[in-house]
């Protein structure tokens, strides 16, 4: 008997405390709480809920959003993912960013105005007076040529994790991009670069060139790789939000700054919460503990748009997804992508447009060129390639030219990711598999492959030229063609092409030198036509898709801008109810 | 006793000597590396170079664990490679939240399931037992991850009596960080209505994790009374004219607490190493997810001494559960 009282005791206990907080959540809570807990009710707040939609922005709330993962460290410079820059492109400012939603427009930020541009090698910063860091110090000159020399001089345990200092300054101290910062007076900063670099004001755009208060840095002994920023580190920007509290893999508070310089935030709070499961961020979501959260799973995307009082943001793409190409690939000797029809072949074969359905929730470009439809740079790069369309009858014609038939067909092998999505890339399987089927379709014998994705695994493998046919993709660090096609077909010191694509073209290493060097808008949109004219026409890789991704709301959340770059603000958000 | 403690502390040094460099060989065995990770599609070969450098990954293997040997002996875990936190104070930071969900699960299963080990038992063969049998079953049969996404469905979204996700909420509660267990926190911060609220996040994953451990305790229970139940001394107790309830909690339960208590204690190390999916589908912040993430990562340091610490945990849960035993059965002398 007593047992059962026992069991009865606690199943009593769970009651109470599920009524409990029902109870509690519906006065204080309200807001969040009963539009969760009367899906049916909705009917009466509806129209509430669209009035304030069309109507004027209102301060005040709280807004609970949900990423996959917090940041991976709170010192901007030592980040380089999304997740990171979420968070901290709310507290940390650079000193120019680009406008709002583009790619390519810049506009200062804690640099009032500049001078000097692509042809220069001195920088000359404006800076914006009267603007204070979160703890109280004055942001000034000084501040910034702290935190240059600082990034410039770091110590080699950093420097692993300062990616984006690394990749865009050409690594640290004597000898990489940058002669010297100096303030020249209290609030002008000349940079003094060692030779001109038409990416540099895009890169200083990144947040982990965000600008952090000098009595922070001093204070936490930042430089020293034994003392690292920590949750304690809240008072070191200067942007519209500050860091209010911050426990790792839990949540992320960001409070209104009251003395932000420019247009204060709307929202009071901004709470992050890490969910690294896309399923559990939908669920959050309509459960009601998250107000809205990124990343959401294509296949998701109809349930969202179905669901009354939810609502689907897209961001437009600035990532693409290739097909790798390699004629020398070691596996297979005689590798009949050797031969150019063959690589024509494969992609005439390959219709890009049905891929979009099915693995991207519709929501996608077909990919004619490596920079996608949202770059500044995208019609001066297509003016150069003439998109070859799914035509599976020229692609058997070209099998066959090339000698190709059922007793002696093409025999290719085509490589997989395993253990990762990416954006450009949610079903590496699934997109294998389509694939592979629209290449047998044509004739083709493919030979699948896989590896799990972390270097040395997939990623080294694909990068040392070991995969024949292999997907890969990129999402944009800036806007500019070097990032897309530089990157990836540059030569190396020895004058070797990147071995992941062997595309050894003549004169294609001449076109992306001249194209890096030239500095001329025009002109240099032209140098990288001709450099993509080239790898279309050779068929050195195949770019397949460009995918949108997608943020998911409650319908009383107003004013989010998505940046295909990911460079978004929570400022300009607010809520139709005012938090009420 | 004091002896026998000492001694089996002593022993934790060859023990978690020899797991450091068992931990250490196989994750640099397992597929993966770091500076890949670091670096994603942006890695180049002088890329990749550079950072295996600086992480000091170059080193020759029996260097590297000297060295990292040698922080141990300091009382230095290491860093992490991603984030160059300290090791040991980003699982301090977490372990709390483990702490708390893994005492809710054991509340959970051992609230029910000694409770209905002990019917099951007595009531050997009827429908009671056999339901009983099949409930167990499922519980140690059931996916965590679909059990968590289940409840969650029914108890957050269909019929939301309960949270969702987190360890409270953010939006009406702000406690100040003390001992980071959340449930205590709020009441320190002598908040009634966050203590309250904290309680109700715990019960949905605390359900989740509970469930296997419940099944277990439950059969363990239920196999060890029925030994118990057959002992003469029992059948005495019973023949004396005992009350029912003195002979079940004196002298069937006591005695049949044993197995159970062992198996309580490799639970919850288990538990506290290991609710990876629980804290993943709860949007819970422990160390499940941390050691998750260092694996997905590569992050060397953070596997090899979070591993290291979960194992000096794991050591200790289990010497405090035979120091039990010495009051739950009188007759074990320690020696």
């Amino acid at each position: 008997m007593r047992t059962w009282r026992w069991i009865s005791a606690l199943a009593v206990l769970v009651l109470v405390l599920a009524a409990c907080g029902t109870q509690t959540g519906a006065t204080p809570a309200a807001s969040e709480d009963s539009e969760e807990s009367e899906p049916a009710a909705t009917g009466s707040e509806a129209p509430e809920a669209t009035d304030g939609g069309t109507g004027e922005p209102v301060a005040g709330g709280t807004l609970v959003f949900a990423g996959a993962r917090l940041a991976a460290s709170l010192d901007p410079v030592q980040t380089s993912d999304g997740e990171s820059f979420r968070i901290l492109q709310q507290i940390y400012e650079p000193l120019v960013d680009l406008a709002p939603g583009s790619t390519s427009e810049l506009v200062g930020v804690l640099a009032e105005s500049w001078e000097g541009g692509p042809e220069d090698t001195v920088y000359v910063f404006q800076l914006r007076e009267g603007v204070t860091f979160h703890d109280g110090t004055p942001f000034n000159a000084e501040a910034v040529k702290i935190n240059f020399d600082r990034w410039q001089n770091f110590a080699e345990e950093f420097q692993a994790n300062a990616y984006y200092y690394d990749a865009t300054m050409n690594g640290f101290g004597e000898g990489n991009l940058i002669a010297s910062v100096e303030a020249t007076d209290e609030f002008t900063v000349t940079i003094t670069l060692t030779e001109p670099s038409p990416t540099f004001l895009f890169a200083i755009t990144l947040p982990a060139f965000g600008i952090v208060s000098p009595a922070v840095l001093e204070e936490t002994n930042a430089s020293d790789p034994a003392t690292t920023f920590g949750e304690d580190v809240t008072l070191g920007g200067t942007g519209p939000f500050t860091l209010e509290s911050y426990t790792p893999e839990e949540e992320a508070t960001l409070a209104r700054n009251e003395d932000y310089w420019g247009e204060p935030a709307l929202l009071d709070r901004v709470i992050i919460r890490p969910i690294a499961d896309p399923a559990a961020r939908l669920q959050a979501l309509q459960g009601g503990s998250v107000q809205g959260y990124d990343l959401v799973n294509p296949a998701d995307y109809e349930t969202i748009q179905g669901e009354e009082g939810l609502v689907l943001v897209e961001r437009l793409s600035f990532n693409s997804l290739y097909l790798g190409v390699n004629p020398t690939a070691a596996e297979t000797a005689g590798n009949p992508l050797a031969e150019l029809a063959v690589r024509e072949a494969v992609e005439y074969a390959i219709d890009k447009e049905a891929l979009i359905e099915p693995f991207y929730g519709g929501r996608g470009a077909v990919a004619d060129i490596f920079l996608p439809p949202s770059s500044g740079w995208y019609d001066a790069v297509l003016a150069g390639v003439e998109p070859r369309g799914f035509d599976p009858d020229r692609a058997r014609e070209l099998l066959a030219e090339a000698g190709f038939d059922e007793s002696n067909p093409a025999e290719v092998g085509f490589w997989f990711p395993t253990e990762v999505t990416r954006p450009y890339m949610p079903d590496p399987a699934g997109l294998h598999q389509a694939v592979t089927q629209m290449l047998e379709d044509v004739g083709f014998v493919v030979v699948p492959g896989s590896d799990i994705w972390d270097s040395p695994g997939y990623l080294g493998d694909a990068q040392n030229g070991l995969y024949d046919l292999h997907f890969l993709g990129w999402t944009g660090d800036y806007d500019d063609p070097s990032n897309w096609y530089g990157v990836h077909f540059g030569y190396d010191a020895e004058g070797a092409p990147a071995p992941q694509f062997a595309c050894d073209v003549e004169g294609l290493n001449d076109a992306i030198v001249a194209a890096e060097a030239e500095l001329d808008e025009t002109t240099r949109g032209e140098a990288w036509a001709e450099v993509a004219r080239i790898i279309h026409e050779n068929v050195c890789f195949i770019t397949l898709v460009h995918g949108d991704t997608a943020l998911a709301f409650t319908e009383e959340v107003q004013g989010y801008n998505a940046n295909p770059t990911g460079s978004e603000t929570f400022s300009t958000v607010w809520l139709t109810n005012g938090g009420e | 006793m004091g002896k026998f403690i000492l001694r089996r502390i002593l022993l934790l040094i060859p023990i978690l000597l020899g797991l450091s460099l068992l931990i250490f060989l196989f994750i640099r065995l397992l597929p993966g590396d770091p500076a890949g990770a670091i670096l994603g599609e942006r890695a180049t070969p002088e890329g990749l170079a550079r950072v295996r450098d600086a992480l000091g990954l170059t080193r020759p293997l029996h260097e590297q664990y000297l060295s990292y040997l040698g922080g141990l002996l300091r009382g230095d875990l290491g860093h992490s490679f991603l984030t160059n936190r300290d090791v040991v104070d980003d699982f301090l930071q977490r372990f709390p939240a483990t702490i708390e969900l893994t005492t809710a699960a054991m509340i959970f299963a051992l609230g029910l399931g000694i409770p209905l080990g002990m019917i099951t038992a007595k009531r050997r063969g009827s429908w009671v037992d056999q339901f009983g049998t099949v409930v167990s079953l499922v519980g140690i049969s059931i996916p965590i991850f679909f059990l968590g996404l289940m409840l969650k469905y029914v108890f957050a979204i269909q019929f939301p009596i309960l949270p969702d996700s987190g360890r409270i909420d953010l939006v009406e509660y702000f406690i100040p960080k003390v001992t980071r267990l959340m449930t205590v926190d709020a009441l320190l911060a002598g908040d009634f209505g966050g203590f309250v609220d904290a309680l109700r996040h715990l019960i949905l994953p605390g359900i989740a994790l509970g469930t296997i451990p419940l099944a277990i305790i439950m059969r363990i229970t239920r196999a060890s009374v029925v030994d118990v139940l057959n002992e003469d001394y029992v059948r005495t107790a019973n023949a004396k004219g005992l009350p029912g309830r003195v002979v079940d909690s004196r002298h069937v339960l006591r005695n049949a607490m044993l197995p159970v208590v062992t198996v309580i204690g490799l639970q919850t190390g288990l538990l506290l190493g290991g609710a990876i999916l629980t804290e993943t589908i709860f949007g819970w912040g422990g160390v499940g997810t941390w050691i998750y993430d260092a694996v997905r990562t590569s992050d060397y340091q953070v596997i090899q001494s979070g591993v290291l610490l979960l194992a000096f945990i794991f050591v200790l849960v289990n010497l405090l559960v035979d120091v039990s035993y010495a009051f739950l059965n009188p007759r074990i002398r320690y020696s």
